[in-house]
């Protein structure tokens, strides 16, 4: 194959090298921003993005008014941070095609590794499954039902494996191989 | 190639970045509601005619077709409402409370949260002062026109956040003026 990382130019391991560094630090605040803003645990990722759509069913045929009491703390109580379905659209709309780019970087990345083809054609799926799951997950979750977070919670997970096994593979076959040139 | 590094470049500029909060709602309510001591949270579940009315009225519909008010007393004495607002942006979410007299009048209005992109831009009208053009607006009077009122004294984006602004206070005045004080719970 002409296009092979181990015997790549100097100027295309380091280019490679870059870009896996540079998208190992973006991984790396995205996963502190799930933390921030919906969590890595099946219920937090529910509460999320099913929020409480889930049990609104139709509007009342009156409007009706409920009242109660509030302590000035009960302002302060931290909120829950929830994405309804205006808010998921625009993050799918914007979120998407950005994932697809980064799948395509690594899977070109994929293509110039020392590997079966079958375990190339295998990472690269998961490299565009995992976007996949990430927002099929939420989108599950929001109209289907809260279970499906787990969905999400796989697809941000495959991520970030398949990422660090690209990394992984790639520096170790472009600096460590014997073969290099 | 090309088609990639001008889709990235496309995708990075249309990221929304995270909502931070700028005031806190315990500091909003105190600014809102001065000397007040105890609240009530008033839902206001909407039926689906007056959801369309809204909606027709402002461009917009309460999350989950619920208005929720507060209100804010000082002994039996009423200090006025408060309503929170979320207004949906091409650069992300905005809330923004809007504070009303016991006569029905805006009181003031805070900007409470905004993404880290929008924040600098909300920093910049607020300087400028715009949000002084929305007090004693009522129900029904003059549109808001924050953004107008700063449009060559701040930057475009700031002029741009404060138009933003101006549909939250709209949308705020509009469930005001027809649910607060006219259905009884």
């Amino acid at each position: 194959m002409l296009y092979d990382l181990r015997r790549a130019d100097i100027r295309i391991k380091w280019l490679v090298t870059g870009l896996l560094a540079t998208l190992g630090l973006s991984y790396v605040f995205g996963a502190v921003m799930v933390a921030l803003y919906a969590g890595f645990t099946p219920q937090r990722v529910a509460a999320t993005y099913a929020g409480p759509e889930m049990s609104m069913t139709m509007p009342p045929e009156t409007t009706v008014i409920v009242q109660r009491p509030m302590a000035m703390a009960d302002f302060a109580k931290p909120e829950v941070h929830t994405v309804d379905t205006g808010l998921l659209i625009q993050d799918t709309h914007v979120h998407v095609p950005m994932y697809g780019l980064i799948a395509a970087a690594l899977g070109v990345v994929v293509a110039g590794l020392s590997l079966s083809r079958r375990w190339a054609l295998g990472l690269i799926g998961l490299l565009f499954a995992a976007p996949w799951l990430d927002f099929a997950g939420m989108w599950l979750t929001k109209f289907a039902s809260p279970r499906f977070a787990i969905v999400t919670l796989a697809g941000g997970w495959a991520m970030g494996v398949a990422y660090l096994i690209v990394a992984a593979l790639a520096v170790h076959q472009m600096w460590s191989s014997r073969e290099r040139s | 190639m090309n088609f990639l590094i001008r889709g990235a470049a496309i995708a990075a500029l249309l990221h929304i970045t995270p909502v931070v909060v700028l005031v806190k709602r315990p500091d909003a309510v105190q600014a809102l509601l001065p000397g007040a001591d105890a609240y009530v949270a008033r839902e206001v579940h909407l039926s689906a005619a007056d959801a369309h009315r809204l909606h027709e009225a402002v461009d917009w519909s309460p999350e989950d077709g619920v208005l929720v008010f507060y209100g804010g007393m000082a002994g039996s004495t009423s200090m006025g409402a408060l309503e929170f607002v979320r207004v949906d942006t091409p650069h992300g979410p905005i809330e923004v409370a809007v504070g009303f007299t016991p006569q029905g009048a805006v009181r003031g209005v805070v900007v409470t949260k905004a993404t880290v992109e929008m924040k600098p831009w909300v920093l910049e009208a607020v300087a400028a002062g715009f949000t002084d053009q929305y007090r004693g607006l009522k129900p029904g009077g003059a549109a808001p026109a924050g953004s107008a009122a700063i449009a060559g004294r701040a930057g475009n984006l700031a002029a741009y956040v404060a138009g933003e602004v101006d549909k939250g206070v709209a949308r705020a005045l509009a469930s005001y003026g027809s649910f607060y004080n006219h259905v009884t719970p």
